[in-house]
């Protein structure tokens, strides 16, 4: 874009075309006050508060050009005559600009004057007090008194709900519809409108349930006043006592930058915190409300030993003793394959790795892994460590030119904030591509949209693979270079037709033929994958990885495969080598460790922050077959009352760790209080477990070498030599735990704490000052936006061999007619929605059926079914969408699903009837 | 020499008939200035409600940290204040206080007075911590009327422009 050149207030500043004049005044570090104005948010010029002198060269008619005054410089007029909004005014060149004249200023004391007529001026009890853009912009530019009789004010009743979660001060609302334009613009759920006019102009939710939303929390970040509020941070505190602690959110894969706000070791609220490659300046409800479960009364004070049926409090030595003398006991007699360990994907990468390491190198056992084991789990291929995206990836400048492929995922329910990025790329120009076999909120994006049959997504993949190679859109030069196996997969999709294997997948040819342009003729690709693409399985995923790799969109920043995978910290989990073949020999996977565990192979396991039973309730009587059974965490779990020592830990608030999220960008979170309870972390109980087994003569092996190749599961490093401090398990901080992670995991070189500390500014590209945007809410990032991690295909001389195949069909079976599908739900009703205000959205365990089934089998919405496949059966509420493909089911994988009772693997195959049976309940 | 001593006895028989300028503490107390800044006071209005919001504004203003607000939310069925906030912890630390008068200054409803109470003395430093029940006045010591801005609980939506006192 040609750049123009104005003056501002003197200064001469040289910005893109299509500026417009309060963002070049920015840039030039002159502020210009906004209320409607949002940098995120298109404008509209609402507010009038941006109102400035425009002069530009005046024009002769007749000659088209600049008239030039007697003293040589051009002729300059005001634009229309009039104060222009500088919001909606772009910059041309040898326009002047003057935001301080008296003709200015005025204009801006009778705009606050007009604001505040009807402001009720309630500022000492309101929670935007002191971080007020109306309040502070008073103080700069408003006047200090009003002519408006003070007694004239309108009144609205206090506040109203707009829903669950966020309150509707109508009296304070300036309506500069920053709310609607958010959620209309960024989030995609229209739920905010206008209402009346004049001065019951109100805003109003449209949808039912009211503000039905999961990101309706930023809008109060956004609001230039106190009239929306959050029922989570009502009346708590002043935003001038907080004390924000640098964190990130622990519910999903993104892994959002937020702040703990804390007050006295209290938390009072979570706020975002701005990182562009991250999050922007966006969080989710889930994230801004669902922390309050560190601070429950519920939480776990100290360790607690079992003493015939009960679990009694004991004191950290006894507890330690006790599982240094069991382990060494099982090992003794059972050898060290008899000890497993599972530690849940939200643990930051400190506590998986001496989690890990204990295991590995102290009780030399390779049973470690990640999942629960549950039968619907789906199998982890991860393309993220090989394929990965490219180092320097950022999903916010991308817009024209990329084209995203979203295959099997529900991103608003398995990773929310990648809707709001994805939504970007799309109104920044940018192609989308949404592969899923049911609908989703995404669909409501400008995209293609591609609904496959469920299970048979690979075959779209493979349509697309086809079109690739018909019609010649590979990138020869690349594949070439990198890609072995070209010729091989010619071959293998010989005998297939583009038309035969959209037909396999059910998927209309032309919008697959017009996605395999689109991604293979623009600049960038990305590919993310989700839960439903892990429940195809290896066909689909290794289609994908071919689907990079001939368009050549992998090793480049911006391009490449995002692989969403369950679990805050899955991505640290796969790379610190928590699962099964990460190292030279491999272990047992979490299905494979029940299953020993029944049949009295597997003695003893650590089981850290996870809670198999809860989702497959049949782990329970492989848990009770274990002669000894250690969980840690910070809640009594239905796991934990199985076990035989409960070891508590502290909570993301109480301890400061990394993790990695799913685009391997390595992000440090503070210590926001002191531990709750006095509580440690979980890498400090790792090493208290190994201190006492080396105390009592366990010998430690070196670090494990080499994995077995096997590409995903590379993680664990060749490297190091094992330092000498290292086996004396001596961890001070958790510091000491991620420069050894830095040291020995491979690619996790730069991310000691003190790279992780380096800030880049200027974040978005505007200014120093960008507190008149958000005025008094601070975005502030002085943590650093993380270090991302090259994946193998960064290095230019990786290569990659194709290996998609075509599969055979997904069996029918005619007594189960249906196919059931587990639909990941971000709001699961799981541990960390204790005490929270999103308790009321938690979703309860229903099954979802096509409407048309429904009425064949005479199923009324709400009504109870019974599902039944080859292992068991469940009754429980249906739901019907109109939407939802024929034959195909969904339950929403939440706490209380009766999902592994009936599952069979990811896919399974039920028969639905109306349940008549006087019983009611889905036990 | 004997002059000295009779001289100097005559001051003491001269002050002897002058009205002493002792007060005999605590007997007898002295009184203070009108403006005289002593122990505080949480105020309440006339009706027996608490005049204190819970706004944390002399807290933001103390210079010695002495105070402590923990705000809530008004149940409007049973208010403790006029409004939706109020304060349901008040501490001030009275070793601490150094009597300047800033929180009665920032004070949006005249809710905390220093008043003229200036015997201060504690037997542990547990006991110096003021709470809300130490500081509240009476309920039936209140005065004043709500101010029109503070009735906002049972407020319903008025027509444009009417004056809703």
């Amino acid at each position: 874009m040609p750049n123009v050149t104005l003056v501002i207030d003197g200064q001469t500043v040289t910005v893109p075309a299509g500026t417009n004049i309060v963002d070049a005044a920015r840039i030039a570090g002159i502020a210009i006050p906004v209320f409607c104005y949002h940098p995120k948010l298109k404008p509209v010029g609402m507010c009038r508060m941006c109102l400035v002198e425009v002069w530009t060269p005046k024009i002769d008619p007749a000659t088209r050009q600049a008239v030039i005054g007697e003293d040589g410089r051009p002729v300059m007029t005001l634009m229309m005559g009039k104060l222009q909004p500088g919001c909606v005014t772009s910059v041309s060149d040898g326009m002047e600009v003057r935001t301080t004249t008296d003709r200015v200023r005025f204009a801006q004391k009778g705009q606050l004057e007009f604001l505040l007529t009807s402001h009720p001026l309630d500022c000492p009890v309101c929670d935007k007090g002191g971080e007020c853009p109306l309040q502070n912009l008073t103080m700069q530019f408003g006047p200090s008194t009003s002519r408006f009789d003070y007694a004239d004010k309108i009144h609205f009743e206090k506040p109203i709900r707009l829903g669950d979660l966020i309150y509707l001060d109508r009296e304070r609302c300036i309506l500069c519809s920053r709310c609607v334009r958010f959620q209309d613009d960024i989030a995609g759920d229209p739920v905010l409108g206008f209402d009346n006019r004049g001065r019951t102009w109100e805003i109003i939710s449209k949808s039912d349930p009211p503000f039905d939303s999961k990101f309706s929390g930023n809008t109060t970040d956004i609001c230039p006043v106190g009239a929306l509020t959050t029922a989570d941070f009502r009346f708590k505190a002043r935003v001038w006592e907080l004390r924000p602690t640098p964190s990130i959110c622990p519910h999903c894969p993104v892994g959002c930058n937020i702040s703990l706000d804390m007050r006295y070791d209290r938390l009072m609220r979570v706020m975002p915190r701005e990182n562009d490659y991250v999050n922007e300046i966006w969080i989710c409800d889930k994230g801004r409300f669902g922390m309050r479960f560190i601070e429950s009364p519920e939480r776990l004070r100290q360790p607690l030993i079992r003493k015939g049926d009960t679990l009694t409090p004991a004191t950290w030595d006894e507890a330690i003793a006790l599982i240094a003398e069991k382990l060494i006991a099982i090992r003794t007699h059972a050898g060290a394959a008899a000890l497993g360990g599972l530690a849940s994907p939200d643990l930051p990468n400190e506590d998986l790795y001496l989690f890990q390491k204990l295991f590995r190198q102290v009780l030399r056992s390779p049973n470690l892994d990640f999942c629960t084991g549950a039968p619907g789990e789906p199998a982890i291929i991860d393309l993220g460590a090989t394929l990965g995206v490219g180092k320097g990836t950022n999903l916010s400048n991308l817009g024209a030119g990329t084209s995203v492929l979203v295959v099997g995922a529900d991103p608003e329910e398995e990773a929310p904030l990648y809707v709001l990025r994805l939504r970007g790329i799309a109104a920044r120009g940018g192609d989308l591509t949404i592969i899923n076999p049911y609908p989703t909120k995404l669909d409501r994006t400008p995209a293609r949209v591609i609904r496959p049959r469920a299970g048979a997504e690979a075959f779209v993949a493979l349509a697309l693979l086809k079109t690739l190679i018909e019609e010649e859109l590979i990138a020869a030069d690349f594949v070439t270079r990198r890609v072995q196996g070209f010729d091989e997969l010619k071959m293998r999709l010989r005998n297939h037709s583009v038309a035969s294997l959209c037909d396999a997948a059910g998927a209309p040819e032309d919008v697959v033929r017009s996605a395999a342009y689109a991604f293979a003729k623009a600049d960038n690709g990305i590919i993310i994958y989700g839960r439903v693409a892990l429940a195809s399985g290896a066909d689909l995923i290794d289609a994908l990885a071919d689907l990079a790799l001939l368009t050549g969109h992998v090793g480049r920043p911006n391009n490449g495969v995002i692989p969403l995978i369950p679990g805050a910290n899955a991505r640290g989990a796969l790379d610190m080598g928590v699962h099964p073949g990460a190292g030279k020999k491999r272990g047992l996977t979490a299905r494979e460790m029940w299953a020993a565990a029944r049949e009295g192979r597997l003695r003893g396991m650590i089981i850290a922050g996870m809670d198999p039973v809860r989702d497959n309730p049949a782990a329970a009587e492989a848990l009770d077959a274990l002669e000894f059974l250690v969980v840690q965490d910070i809640f009594l779990t239905e796991t934990a009352q199985h076990a035989d020592v409960v070891l508590p830990t502290a909570s993301i608030a109480g301890r400061e760790g990394t993790l990695t999220n799913a685009e391997r960008r390595v992000q440090r979170f503070r210590q926001a209080r002191i531990p709750e309870f006095n509580t440690p972390a979980g890498w400090d109980v790792a090493q208290r477990i190994a201190r006492a087994l080396i105390a009592l003569g366990v010998k430690p092996t070196a670090p494990d070498g080499q994995g077995d190749g096997r590409g995903a599961s590379r993680t664990l490093a060749k490297t190091a030599a094992t330092t000498a401090s290292s086996d004396q398990w001596d961890y001070a901080v958790a510091g000491d735990v991620a420069d050894e992670i830095a040291a020995t995991v491979h690619g996790y070189a730069d991310t000691t704490y003190e790279s992780l500390g380096l800030t880049r500014k200027p974040q978005w590209g505007r200014q120093p000052n960008e507190a008149i945007f958000y005025d008094g809410t601070s975005y502030e990032n002085t943590e650093g936006v993380g270090v991302q991690i090259a994946a193998e295909a960064d290095n230019p001389k990786a290569t990659f061999t194709l290996r998609a195949r075509v599969p055979p069909l997904f069996a029918t079976n005619d007594a189960y007619p249906y196919t059931l599908l587990a639909a990941p739900r971000a709001y699961d009703g799981r541990a960390w929605s204790r005490d929270s205000k999103l308790l009321p959205r938690m979703v309860t365990p229903h099954l979802i059926l096509n409407a048309d089934d429904a009425t064949a089998l005479g199923i009324a919405p709400g009504g109870l079914v019974q599902i039944a496949s080859e292992v068991g059966c469940a009754v429980l509420p249906a739901q019907i969408d109109r939407n939802l493909p024929r034959g195909l089911a969904l339950m929403p994988d939440v706490d209380g699903a009766p999902l592994s009772r009936v599952q069979t693997g990811p896919l399974t195959r039920i028969a639905i009837m109306a349940h008549i049976s006087e019983t009611v309940g889905t036990r | 020499m004997i002059g000295t001593i009779f001289k100097g006895l005559g001051t003491t028989l001269r002050y002897l008939f002058r009205k002493p300028v002792t007060v005999e503490y605590p007997e007898v107390k002295r009184p203070v200035r009108e403006r005289f800044r002593g122990r505080h006071q949480l105020k309440r209005f006339a009706n027996g409600m608490e005049r204190c919001i819970g706004c944390s504004l002399c807290a933001a203003a103390c210079p010695a940290d002495a105070i402590l607000v923990v705000p809530a939310e008004n149940d409007p069925a049973a208010p403790v204040s006029p409004g939706e906030r109020y304060a349901a912890r008040y501490e001030i630390n009275m070793l601490r206080c150094i009597f300047c008068g800033y929180c009665e200054d920032a004070c949006p409803t005249n809710a905390i007075v220093l008043e003229h109470q200036y015997e201060l003395s504690f037997y542990d430093r547990r006991s110096s911590i003021l709470t809300k029940e130490d500081l509240l006045v009476p309920p039936d010591k209140g005065h004043g009327e709500i101010p029109p801005i503070l009735q906002q609980l049972n407020r319903r939506p008025s027509p444009p422009a009417q004056i809703d006192l």
